[in-house]
């Protein structure tokens, strides 16, 4: 009991650990990878460097780093740190307070449901890579993204401002409008595996990654969840260019707290993905005990190693969309708010019924 | 009369006047150099060339005269070709001087360049070089005589205006220059009007010289305050360019057409004396108490000099009121100390200031108002202010309000020493430093004749009005408004807001301001009921 | 006014899907992606140095190319002598939109140039660099090709200039004593 404990304790400090640095790399990605895009260079002025002549070895470690820019992240941080906590006057100080730490909290518990690799076997310990193992796993994870609305809107009641109100009512009525047709568009997927443990989709995935079986519910999910994300281009609750968002009046580290989290929707976003539609941590071609080539070779492997590749694995598919989700926020213009619930409602949502229909007609008709 | 049309326009014009005369008066534009109304009629620039139907050639228009029946085109195409032709010459041998010249932006040959000329330069020759560049010819005009286009304006002015003959034309063609004669200089009581008549920058006012490019100027008709002659004149003032000319606001005086008072022209004294309203002027109220004095406020200031006058005893008081103060102001005085407080002891009159006079503009009487202020006050032969002296110099005041005179240069420094001595209280009211608000117990700091509104009265009574120019100092006061409340304090109830309303009730009070107003006086003046 | 309708373009089926449009989008901007990806990744292994795998400038370290035609900070052009050749025309002074230039004028001792600046002070906290002073000087006396740009100072004071300055640009940006 105590040593499932330690076990469960190691692989959420190991996942929990990834994904926050993730989300830090993504503020230098986001800015590196636009830069690139553009033409740039990017932000890399932010540099650590020792005077004297004892630490030079750091340095010449350093130096790679301070020309790609990293510390920029760190810099962000110490910022966000050493910045004025404002409070408006008239503000609500609990729920202002709290909504932030809502917002991410709840964005960092939809991890638990995720797998991130097979079944590790070690001495005798068969150790599932999952942080926990719910049977229902797609009902958490959509009721930790639900949550997620709570912070938003309370941010926005919190703030004692119109404004900030204003992007709070816009931010709920985005993400309730996209959360349905993203629950309906996965109901394909549900319905052709016949699960809803994520370790068993995944493990249903073998051979067939789930964006070959569902292609519409592919594209529907992931519009819907680039929008659950709240960044360009449904940026609306935020609208740097009117509104400025339900975070207008958060300064320092609880700002800090609301692009974290968005960040981490990100991750979420691109491991659910992955989870549903990429296989999760399955290798192509990869079986439980070796490499089954389609013209007929085959490798043996060493369990360990499978385990292992299939972390990488998983790791490699979930950078991938994160890179796909930057490049969609650094090509794509802005909706407007009518069009925004155009899609929503009139285009993604009749679409994923639909495909929830054929779906069901199909499964029941093989039965 | 004759009956003539001028570009299309039937009229008819007096016999034996010149075209550019029935032109002036239809007011329509012609160009002209030599042609000066208050000059002999020339006809050297040929520039003013019209068309006349019938004439074969163009014929200059200062120089024939009107016939029954003439069709004269100003602006077709003959006669602009014409125009055009003869100022091409003209500027054969003009340099291109204009970012140095004082003139440009009010020369004519920039003017007429723009208007009638606009063609392309044909010359291949070398200019003539002239002898003098920027030469001194005198005490307040410089000589360009590359810049001269030989109109000989000046040299007529000198000829038949001041009879002084300054200015001749030398040597033939394309070497003829002006000059002034050998030997000679440029000084005569009138010279600077030569640099208003010169159409182009060939004299120029030392005075103005790189002060300011004319286009930064501000105008404003007024009366020039140094002589009882008032003649009409221009105030010109910096109204963009503060930073230019620190603390100086008034650049120069120009005279202003009246055919009545000075025609075109004023005097070298006049033109020059403007400096004071920049220089040395009374910026401070100043109060001494104890022998301690100490800035104070207009109000403090007059609720103080309010209660000094209340408890005065009319015999014991004097006011010294003063004819460089417009109707309005002697106005007040007159209704404050004389019918309100019933003083007797007021003068204005300061004996033995005469300057010189002649027989064209300049008068001895200094003053600008003298006419008025003896008019207004009504003194009965009492205006002059020594017998008042005498008595201050008794011990037989207790105090004294000057206004504007300095005692100093009329009666000498001991007198003042000892008026002062035996005066308890002298207040003094003026626009510039001088000993006497040195020693006075109270300076009030007034306006000068280029910041306020009002009239002055000529020696023959014309009525005209100077205008506002500049703002006043802050911490001055016009002297009206001085007056009007410390009326108000002294409970005489008078309803003015504007010197207009003062002089409305001037008109009302006194016979010879009758049925004037500020309308009807217009901008060229007008002479008084007085018989 | 004639009102022209405009037919709106009908939009076909892909068109609505807005699918090609994003595949096209990010088919360009990946392929930027990549591209500098690349040539960074070249450029760190010392190849292709000529070829640049950004447009922009490094600023302080690296100066951009001027433009012969930039306009840039003024300065006042002499004659022979050293003198300026300002004739105190105030030409610049008229025409200046922003008010930032004030000349005073006196006399110059040669009275074949008659006129000189006593002083000629530019406010570059005012100055819009339009340009139009150079445009409109008849004696080419003021010019704004000194290519400095990096203009700063700590109070509105430092950033007048005065004849002297305006007549000794300092080009390089990192002398200490430029102004």
């Amino acid at each position: 009991m105590l040593f499932d404990f330690i076990i469960k304790a190691i692989l959420a400090a190991f996942f929990l650990g990834g994904v926050l640095n993730l989300a830090g790399l993504l503020t230098w990605v986001e800015r590196k990878q636009s830069a690139v895009m553009q033409d740039r260079i990017g932000a890399n002025r932010a540099r650590i460097e020792f005077k004297s002549w004892f630490l030079a070895p750091i340095n010449w470690v350093l130096a790679p780093l301070n020309a790609l820019g990293l510390f920029h992240s760190l810099a962000d941080a110490a910022k966000m740190f050493l910045k004025e906590d404002f409070m408006p006057k008239g503000a609500d100080k609990f729920l202002h307070t709290a909504a932030p730490v809502i917002s991410v909290v709840f964005a960092l518990l939809a991890f638990s449901a995720i797998p991130f690799g097979n079944v590790l076997y070690l001495k005798n310990h068969a150790i599932n890579l999952q942080i926990a193992d719910i049977n229902a796993g797609i009902l958490f994870v959509f009721a930790m993204m639900s949550l997620g609305v709570y912070g938003v809107i309370l941010a926005g009641f919190a703030s004692n401002s119109n404004y900030a109100y204003l992007g709070g009512m816009r931010a709920a009525s985005q993400m309730l409008s996209y959360e349905i047709t993203m629950g309906i568009s996965i109901m394909g997927i549900v319905l052709h595996y016949g699960t809803m443990n994520l370790q068993d989709i995944v493990r249903h995935q073998s051979t067939h990654w789930g964006f070959m079986v569902q292609p519409l519910a592919f594209l529907l999910f992931m519009t819907a969840a680039l929008a659950e994300t709240k960044r360009v281009p449904f940026d609306l609750p935020e609208g740097e260019s009117e509104v400025i968002g339900y975070f207008v009046e958060y300064s320092g580290m609880k700002f800090g707290m609301f692009f974290l989290t968005d960040l981490v929707e990100t991750v979420l976003v691109a491991c659910l993905v992955t989870t549903f539609f990429f296989g999760g941590w399955q290798v192509p071609f990869l079986a439980p005990d070796g490499f089954h080539m389609p013209w007929g070779a085959f490798y043996l492997v060493p369990s360990k190693l499978i385990a292992v590749l299939g972390i990488l694995s998983f790791m490699f598919k979930v950078a991938f969309f994160n890179w796909l989700f930057m490049a969609i926020r650094w090509t794509l213009p802005r909706f407007r708010y009518d069009q925004l619930m155009h899609l929503g409602w009139k285009i993604l949502f009749p679409l994923s019924l639909l495909n929830t229909l054929i779906t069901s007609i199909i499964v029941v008709l093989r039965k | 009369m004759a009956n003539i049309t001028i570009d299309g326009k039937q009229v008819t014009v007096k016999d034996g006047i010149t075209i550019i005369e029935a032109i002036d008066q239809v007011k329509t534009e012609l160009p002209r150099y030599c042609y000066h109304p208050g000059l002999s009629i020339a006809g050297n620039c040929r520039i003013c060339q019209v068309e006349v139907e019938k004439m074969p050639r163009t014929v200059i228009a200062c120089n024939t005269r009107v016939a029954e029946g003439m069709v004269i085109h100003t602006q077709s195409a003959k006669a602009k070709e014409s125009q055009q032709v003869v100022l091409e010459f003209l500027l054969a041998n003009h340099p291109l001087d204009c970012p140095v010249c004082d003139q440009a932006g009010e020369c004519k040959l920039q003017d007429y360049y723009m208007d009638y000329g606009l063609y392309d330069s044909k010359f291949n020759e070398q200019k003539v070089k002239k002898t003098k560049k920027a030469v001194s010819i005198g005490p307040t005009i410089m000589l360009d005589q590359e810049r001269c286009i030989l109109c000989s304006r000046c040299v007529r002015f000198g000829d038949e205006i001041t009879k002084t003959h300054d200015f001749g034309i030398f040597n033939r063609g394309d070497h003829a220059e002006l000059n002034i004669y050998p030997g000679q200089e440029l000084n005569n009581k009138y010279s600077g009007n030569v640099a208003d008549i010169c159409p182009v920058g060939a004299l120029t006012d030392k005075d103005f010289r790189f002060k300011m490019r004319v286009w930064y100027l501000g105008s404003q008709e007024s009366v020039c305050p140094g002589c009882s002659r008032g003649c009409n004149i221009k105030v010109e003032y910096e109204k963009s360019r503060p930073y230019h000319l620190k603390n100086e606001r008034v650049m120069r005086l120009k005279p202003r057409e009246n055919m009545d008072v000075n025609k075109w022209w004023m005097c070298d004294e006049g033109r020059y004396a403007y400096k004071s309203i920049d220089q040395n002027r009374i910026q401070k109220l100043i109060s001494k108490e104890n022998g301690v004095s100490s800035e104070i406020s207009w109000q403090k200031a007059l609720e103080k000099i309010a209660g000094l006058l209340k408890n005065a005893k009319p015999s014991s008081w004097a006011v010294l009121a003063s004819p460089q103060y417009t109707n309005e102001e002697l106005h007040l005085k007159k209704k404050l100390f004389k019918d309100q407080l019933k003083w007797t002891h007021i003068a204005f009159y300061a004996p033995g200031q005469e300057g010189s006079e002649d027989n064209f503009l300049i008068k001895k009487d200094k003053n600008p108002n003298s006419a008025g202020a003896a008019q207004i006050l009504n003194l009965n032969g009492a205006a002059d202010m020594t017998p008042v002296i005498e008595k201050a110099k008794r011990g037989e005041l207790e105090g004294l309000i000057i206004f504007g005179h300095d005692l100093e240069k009329i009666y000498g420094a001991e007198t003042l020493k000892l008026i002062r001595q035996k005066v308890k209280t002298i207040i003094y009211e003026g626009t510039n430093n001088n000993p006497t608000s040195a020693v006075a117990d109270m300076v009030l700091p007034g306006v000068s004749y280029a910041e306020k509104e009002g009239t002055f009265t000529n020696f023959e009574g014309r009525v005209q009005r100077i205008r506002k120019a500049v703002e006043p100092i802050p911490g001055t006061l016009p002297t009206w408004d001085f007056l009007l409340n410390l009326s108000g304090l002294l409970g005489l109830s008078y309803k003015a807001l504007r010197p207009e309303h003062i002089f409305e009730d001037l008109a009302k009070d006194n016979q010879a301001f009758q049925d004037l107003n500020y309308k009807k006086i217009g901008h060229q003046g007008m002479v008084w009921n007085k018989k | 006014m004639a009102t022209k309708l405009m037919k709106r373009q009908e939009l076909s089926f892909w068109d609505r899907t807005y699918l090609p449009s994003i595949g096209l989008g990010l088919w360009i901007t990946s392929r930027h992606f990549f591209y500098n990806l690349m040539i960074h990744a070249l450029h760190t292994v010392g190849l292709f140095k000529h070829i640049r795998g950004s447009v922009t400038y490094q600023y302080p370290e690296e100066q951009r190319p001027l433009s012969k035609r930039l306009r840039s900070r003024h300065r006042l052009t002499k004659r022979e002598d050293g003198a300026p050749r300002c004739v105190a025309c105030m030409m610049c002074e008229t025409v200046c939109p922003a008010r930032c230039i004030n000349i005073v004028a006196k006399e110059n001792p040669d009275p074949n140039i008659e006129k000189m600046p006593a002083s000629f002070d530019l406010d570059l906290g005012m100055c819009v660099f339009c340009g139009f002073c150079v445009e409109v000087c008849p004696e080419d006396a003021i010019r704004m090709d000194t290519h400095i740009l990096d203009i700063a100072a700590y109070s509105r004071e430092g950033m007048k200039l005065d004849m002297q300055k305006l007549l000794n640009p300092t080009t390089s940006p990192s002398d200490p004593n430029r102004n």
